[in-house]
């Protein structure tokens, strides 16, 4: 597949508590396109950032429902991608690419 | 930190300043500490954001604050450790490239800044109590005050109704309507209006049109507005005037007499005249005072030389400088006409301007040394004083001054000269010398 699909891929990076906690078992969270699987967020990683990556795990978050002016709502549902990169490698996701 | 001085020269200081990256970094990251506790970042609950991200978000702006807050109290520090008082706000020299301003942003470099000033002279006040000074005093002649109260009397004449012609000096009430090629003009009409004939308040020609008019009577007058009249679309025009006169009234005689002074409202003429007097008093009085606070200052600009720092002179002669060229564009002439070339004026105006920064100086001295303040009542008059200018915009004026701190001190200087000057006036020698009325209004050739 094409170079330009890995950008499609990664959708931004997560930055959060959470995320900051993942980050010191050398793990970078991402949200990610809804129909990208493991294979390709680990392609696109090491293609994008030039590191290693050892292992991808996704979480699909459902959309929460939210109400906008009295009436129901539904935020779209996001995947998240953990991805935990090999030992001594790392990147700094605030900064962009 | 490093203080070095890079030049002392008569009264030029200026010191180069070097704060360590580290130091800088440390200072900043107290402030993030701070900060940390304090922002809302999104994914974060309140306190809990890590350093790291903070500085990346707020880094920047946090090392722009505590640049200027370290230039602020190390110029302070600085010239406050060396015991010098600088003459004017210290310049601060800092790097111009963007890119070497962004590695001090980053931390990445040494802060280094100079600074710039020049400090006030030292200089020792002359013994003001051997000044002598005449004060001019000019004693108010009865006649002067009889002039005064016929010009009243002429101001406040009673005309009386007459039948017959008008005459020069009669006075005419009446409507008119001006036209101009048959068209009313704006301006050009009035009900009711007085006017005395030769009194020269009208178009020209047009007064002398009137003479001859009767009550009662109605006249066209024709006259021609003047090339320069001020209304530039009326001027040169000829223009007709339908006139109507409802009376016509003759002057009474000038009286001076307790009947004057009651039209104005005073018991008798007595007490007019002693008004008037004290009118006059008080005029040549306030002459009398600036004569002789010239002279005190023409003294003492004598008794002191120093060396004046240059800025402050460089100051006050461009604000000199553009109030002149000003009065002259708005005079529409120029240096010529006034007899002297650019250059000479320059000169004399850098004169009158090391002048003014001296006296200055010397005043604010004597002042200190005195002990002298100007206290909140003064100021409250003062500001009274300026209301008092401006009718109707009281609150205005009010909220102004107490919303604009340098306001207040631009009233603070004047009153502060004029106490400095009453000091030094009590311990010098001041002789009274009478002199005529002309003496005393002649102008001296250069402001103060």
């Amino acid at each position: 597949m094409s170079d330009i699909r890995n950008y499609d891929v990664i959708v931004s990076p997560v930055i959060t508590e959470k995320s900051t906690m993942a980050s010191e078992d050398n793990q970078v969270v991402f949200n990610v396109a809804r129909d990208a699987s493991k294979p390709e967020i680990k392609k696109a990683v090491e293609a994008l950032f030039g590191v290693k990556v050892t292992s991808v795990n996704t979480v699909l978050r459902k959309g929460k429902v939210k109400r906008f002016r009295g009436h129901l709502g539904r935020q779209s549902d996001v995947k998240k991608a953990f991805v935990t990169l090999a030992e001594g490698q790392s990147i700094d996701v605030t900064t962009g690419l | 930190m490093q203080v070095t001085e890079t030049l002392n020269e008569g009264l030029k200081r200026a010191i180069s300043v070097v704060v360590p990256t580290q130091d800088m970094i440390a200072k900043r990251d107290e402030k993030l500490a701070d900060l940390k506790g304090r922002v809302r970042i999104n994914g974060f609950r309140p306190g809990k954001v890590p350093m790291s991200h903070v500085t990346k978000l707020y880094g920047k702006s946090a090392m722009g604050e505590l640049v200027n807050e370290t230039i602020d109290e190390q110029t302070k520090a600085i010239i406050a450790e060396r015991k010098e008082k600088a003459a004017q706000q210290p310049k601060i020299v800092m790097t111009e490239d963007e890119a070497e301003a962004e590695e001090i942003l980053d931390g990445r470099k040494d802060f280094e800044f100079q600074i710039e000033y020049e400090i006030v002279p030292d200089f020792e006040v002359a013994d003001f109590a051997s000044i002598e000074i005449e004060r001019p005093v000019v004693d108010v002649a009865d006649e002067e005050v009889d002039e005064q109260i016929e010009r009243i009397a002429q101001n406040n004449r009673s005309y009386e109704a007459k039948d017959g012609a008008a005459e020069d000096k009669d006075r005419v009430t009446m409507d008119y309507v001006g036209k101009i090629d048959g068209e009313a003009f704006e301006g050009g009409a009035d009900e009711n209006a007085t006017l005395v004939l030769g009194s020269n308040t009208f178009i020209p020609g047009f007064e002398d049109e009137l003479i001859g008019v009767k009550a009662g009577e109605d006249k066209i007058v024709k006259v021609t507005f003047p090339e320069d009249y001020s209304a530039e679309n009326l001027a040169g025009k000829a223009a007709e005037f339908e006139v109507s006169v409802h009376e016509v009234a003759a002057p009474a005689d000038l009286a001076i007499d307790d009947k004057l002074a009651e039209s104005l409202g005073l018991e008798s003429l007595e007490k007019l005249k002693e008004i008037v007097k004290d009118q006059i008093v008080s005029q040549y009085g306030a002459q009398t005072r600036q004569k002789v606070k010239r002279q005190l200052l023409d003294k003492l600009d004598e008794s002191h030389s120093f060396d004046l720092p240059q800025g402050m002179v460089e100051q006050e002669f461009d604000n000199i400088w553009t109030q002149i060229a000003r009065d002259l564009e708005q005079a529409g002439k120029t240096f010529e006409d006034e007899d002297t070339t650019e250059e000479k004026a320059r000169e004399d105006y850098r004169k009158l301007a090391e002048r003014r920064v001296r006296l200055g100086l010397v005043l604010a001295e004597i002042g200190e040394k005195a002990e002298i303040e100007v206290t909140e009542d003064e100021l409250q008059r003062a500001v009274m004083q300026q209301m008092q200018q401006y009718p109707g915009q009281e609150q205005a004026i009010f909220d102004f001054f107490r919303n604009t701190p340098e306001a207040i001190g631009g009233l603070r200087a004047p009153i502060f000269e004029e106490k400095v000057v009453d000091h030094i006036l009590e311990s010098a020698t001041v002789t009274d010398k009478t002199v005529t009325k002309e003496e005393l209004m002649e102008e001296d050739d250069l402001p103060v």
